[in-house]
């Protein structure tokens, strides 16, 4: 019954972080400036990592343990890397010269690299349950410092010009952090209740991305349509 | 010529670089408001834009290949320009959304 829940809510999250990515496209496809591409890359490996998972919980038991165990260890790796990439879009976002250019291409040239390399590591056989069940722990807390500075980022930028409007963006990178948090719970005391927290917070995160899109994209068309009729 | 190099500094300071999509929605946007009917007079255009004529020239030439306005001496908006106009607002309040700086 769990796994069936789990792998619905995985595949929930794909499918939200693929609309997303279409979106987190566009900041890039206006302005032609390469800082903004973490956006879409790191939604872009969120829902990969959010497919694999999917794929692999579904297949748990079906698949050879070794197999299984690579395939958690290249999501685990990867969603690390997608938090990475939005915040350095966000760490970029606030340096608009040239030197800043070079060095966002020259991090993103290197971030990549270093996601390859580990997915190389992490196809080696002999890797043990108890070096995943570490390594997870590590990347856990290390996500939850990335997305710490995303939601400090995103409150000093909404601090700095208070809008109702964009208080939402720093208070779903909150539900993400919670979400992450959660998780790291469950890690700990291995508590269901903690487990499907963290999954319902990052669904909550999600949502709020979504309609923050939606309201962007689509109220604005609406009304830029009025305007055009009058 | 310190000065000189200081106070150039301070303006570059002030004034943030414009990149080629802000100057496109600048230009777009004036065209949009000079919408009355009349004809479009360079000089004015390039007053309210705050660049050289000969760079006005360069944009209006590459604003009509790429088909958001419909003349390069009279220039009006097209409907692809309108969009263009639209998108842009769009994205910028989507990236002020986000908590992106965008200069």
């Amino acid at each position: 019954m769990y796994e069936e829940i789990r792998t619905a809510i995985e595949v929930i999250s794909a499918i939200m972080c693929f609309i997303l990515l279409r979106f987190m496209i566009k900041p890039y496809e206006i302005t032609g400036e390469s800082r903004y591409l973490g956006l879409p890359l790191g939604f872009g490996f969120l829902g990969v990592t959010h497919a694999i998972s999917a794929f692999a919980y579904y297949m748990e038991s079906y698949l050879p343990i070794i197999f299984s165990r690579n395939i958690f260890y290249i999501q685990l790796i990867a969603r690390t890397f997608a938090f990475l990439f939005i915040a350095i879009t966000y760490y970029f976002s606030k340096k608009p010269n040239k030197n800043s250019r070079l060095t966002w291409k020259i991090s993103l040239i290197l971030f990549i690299a270093l996601l390859l390399a580990s997915l190389l590591i992490v196809s080696i056989p002999d890797l043990t349950i108890q070096i995943y069940r570490l390594t997870r722990s590590y990347l856990r807390v290390f996500n939850l410092i990335i997305i710490l500075y995303i939601c400090t980022h995103t409150f000093r930028s909404h601090i700095a010009k208070p809008d109702p409007k964009t208080i939402w963006i720093p208070l779903g990178y909150v539900f993400l952090a919670v979400s992450q948090y959660s998780l790291l719970l469950w890690q700990f005391d291995g508590g269901i209740y903690a487990f499907f927290a963290g999954l319902i917070f990052r669904l909550i995160f999600l949502s709020v991305f979504l309609i923050v899109t939606y309201g962007s994209f689509y109220q604005i068309k609406k009304r830029s349509r009025d305007e055009d009729r009058t | 010529m310190d000065l000189f190099t200081k106070s150039k500094r301070g303006l570059e300071m002030k004034i943030a670089r414009r990149d080629k999509m802000k100057i496109y929605n600048d230009l777009l946007s004036i065209l949009q408001s000079e919408i009355n009917g009349e004809e479009v007079i360079l000089t004015r255009l390039q007053l309210k834009l705050n660049v050289p004529f000969d760079r006005l020239k360069v944009y209006l030439k590459q604003l009509r290949e790429l088909d958001l306005i419909n003349d390069e001496t009279s220039p009006k908006l097209t409907k692809k320009g309108k969009q263009y106009i639209h998108e842009y607002e769009k994205v910028l309040d989507f990236m002020k959304r986000m908590g992106l700086k965008y200069q």
